[in-house]
């Protein structure tokens, strides 16, 4: 609570920043700001904190905060080239992510349908205006526009699910939910309105058959905003996702119809064509973005087995957030890199990659080091995050073993084209010897986030051992 | 005769909500939309909730219908300017929509009218009564809505000026 009132402070501080002219120190303050609300939000730990019926600052919540607001840190320190580059305006642009982390901040920690609500939209709106921050390219138009408009769509869907949801049960708590499915029979319209949920989550997540917007979305928005999207946006996402599903409807049966919980095979259904196409299509991009793009919609694929199994084991909230990180960090760490070849050469095509392992060592070991964690490698955090996330769904439920096997067929078509980009970097081309220039500071930034990926990768209980929240 | 005034108004709702989808004319589509948003007002005063009531009307069929408008004229709307849509995303487009309908026409069968909420209390809906639940139980979400709002309003100042390359 403290953290969403100190992040909200913060935009307006960046919102002013061009009226009272203090622009050049604005980066400081803001980095200063996301430091103390991190110490701010660490001074919740344990305390269940409830505010006002809405927030329950739970050792989920603070987790979960923490993680996004680390992600958000490590994002203000690489997109920072982009704006001393005088095309954006840092102020707006600072003040809009900032909201927008503010929403993230309430998707972690709501305990009330109507906070959700309100988190998804402060989260998504900012989003799409700086999707089309771009105003003079017609890609970035067309990003903004379609995310604007798929996503008020499902919105409206999401909002249907919450009503008919409040209908059957008589409340927007979702602990009352809860109980309010343990007391009685639930009637039809019930089950309509999780399906509606699942769909609306769906979207906000890019789970298939609802990805369709977010390989156009993110390759013409702005890269750091696409980086911005990929991370931040997802780890709310599936955060908000799992808070809601594993509190409210864990008891929500239909036995006449099926065992477990009713939504349980949609979410299969899901996970099944998110892991098998997400892969696949990514295997045929030769754009990078792209392929990250559709990389980011194929995890998350594995990142809602967590949300399926969630009523039955309780390690699934730990893996989920070492999973959220290890993914955040390699996928912030790609994009940067990413960002410095598409500036240098002016292409985001696996051509610009080539013979990045000659002329800066540094950034292509970088980015090797990401697409490992990302394709699940030892010893990178990006194995052990995968390894948690398939032995808690075992655990939960052994009958599943089929669907970790389709898992572990995407991790392997997902090898593929990791691998692909990596070998386009190690290829040598006599007409691209040009070095990317990069500045030392960022340099130094990129290889602590190496560093953070690989010690996670060594010390995952770091993270796992949240468990027993 | 409140049974009278609740069957002209669904058909008024009805007839609006499917003429806005069939009329080829973009313009009247927003007409009949707004003859839809004032029958639903009706029925949200049938409910005895005055305030939604009126601010449907202000806010939907006044506000964003006008918005609507201006957007058609400008745009200059009319058969030729319009995409070609595939045939095969009519037909997905058209088994989806039907699907999530029998979903919710099944979701709702059966079901048996409730008591009437605005018989229970007589305080439910009104302006006073929503006043006091918005700054009492609702008063976080109240607040942190002014966030939304005022991303909104950077938004939309900073898609109205020059980028700093531009200027």
């Amino acid at each position: 609570m403290k953290t969403i009132i100190l992040l909200s402070v913060l935009g307006i501080v960046a919102m002013m920043a061009d009226i009272f002219k203090y622009r050049a120190v604005l980066w400081y303050l803001v980095l200063a700001g996301i430091g103390a609300a991190v110490g701010l939000e660490l001074l919740e730990w344990n305390q269940n904190m409830p505010y006002y019926g809405m927030l329950l600052m739970d050792n989920y919540a603070v987790a979960f905060s923490c993680i996004i607001l680390g992600l958000l840190f490590v994002w203000f320190l690489v997109s920072r080239d982009s704006y001393t580059g005088q095309e954006f305006n840092d102020a707006d642009h600072y003040a809009l992510i900032l909201f927008s982390s503010v929403g993230a901040l309430l998707m972690v920690s709501f305990v009330d349908l109507s906070l959700m609500f309100l988190g998804i939209e402060i989260l998504s709106i900012p989003l799409y205006i700086l999707a089309g921050s771009r105003k003079k390219d017609l890609s970035s138009n067309e990003s903004s526009l379609k995310y604007f408009l798929m996503g008020s769509f499902t919105t409206g869907i999401l909002l249907f699910g919450i009503t008919l949801v409040y209908g059957a049960t008589g409340t927007f708590h979702i602990e009352r939910i809860a109980s309010a499915i343990g007391n009685s029979t639930m009637p039809v319209y019930f089950y309509t309105g999780i399906a509606l949920l699942v769909v609306g989550f769906g979207f906000k997540v890019s789970a298939v058959p609802f990805h369709f917007w977010t390989p156009d979305v993110y390759q013409g928005a702005p890269t750091f905003i696409t980086a911005y999207m990929s991370t931040i946006v997802k780890t709310a996402g599936f955060a908000g996702f799992y808070r809601l599903f594993s509190t409210s409807f864990s008891n929500a049966r239909m036995p006449e119809l099926m065992e477990g919980t009713t939504w349980s095979i949609l979410v299969i259904v899901l996970i099944v064509l998110t892991i098998v196409i997400g892969n696949l299509i990514a295997a045929y991009q030769t754009n990078a973005k792209r392929m990250l793009a559709y990389s980011g919609v194929a995890q998350a694929g594995y990142m809602l087995m967590a949300v399926l199994v969630s009523q039955v084991e309780d390690n699934t909230k730990s893996s989920l957030m070492l999973y959220m990180a290890s993914y955040g960090l390699a996928t912030l760490a790609a994009f940067t890199v990413l960002y410095y070849v598409q500036k240098s050469k002016g292409s985001d095509e696996f051509e610009a990659f080539t013979s990045l392992g000659k002329t800066n060592p540094l950034l292509a070991a970088v980015l090797t080091i990401s697409m490992l964690s990302l394709a699940g490698i030892p010893p990178t955090a990006g194995f052990f995050a995968k390894f948690y996330l398939f032995t808690s769904v075992l655990k939960a439920n052994p009958s599943l073993l089929w669907l970790v096997g389709v898992a572990i067929f995407g991790s392997l078509v997902s090898v593929y084209y990791y691998f692909k980009l990596i070998i386009s970097m190690y290829g040598s081309d006599e007409k691209s010897t040009a070095e990317v220039p990069t500045n030392m500071a960022y340099q130094f930034i990129l290889v602590a986030i190496v560093l953070i990926i690989l010690f996670l990768g060594i010390q995952p209980g770091l993270i796992t051992n949240l468990a027993n929240l | 005769m409140e049974q009278i005034i609740f069957i002209i108004l669904s058909v008024l709702a009805v007839v609006g909500a499917l003429a806005v989808i069939f009329s080829s004319n973009a313009v009247y589509s927003v007409l009949f939309l707004v003859l839809t948003f004032f029958a639903i007002a009706g029925h949200f005063i049938l409910l005895n909730a005055q305030f939604l009531a009126i601010v449907n009307i202000i806010v939907y069929a006044g506000a964003i219908m006008v918005l609507f408008l201006f957007v058609i004229m400008l745009l200059n709307l009319n058969k030729d300017s319009e995409a070609p849509t595939p045939a095969l995303a009519r037909i997905a487009g058209a088994i989806a929509a039907g699907l999530l309908m029998v979903t919710i026409v099944g979701a709702f069968k059966g079901l048996s009218q409730g008591s009437d909420v605005a018989l229970r209390g007589g305080e439910i809906g009104t302006v006073s009564r929503l006043g006091q639940v918005l700054f009492s139980d609702f008063l976080l979400p109240f607040e942190i809505s002014s966030v939304l709002f005022l991303s909104a309003m950077i938004g939309a100042v900073m898609l109205g000026k020059k980028n700093l390359k531009d200027s």
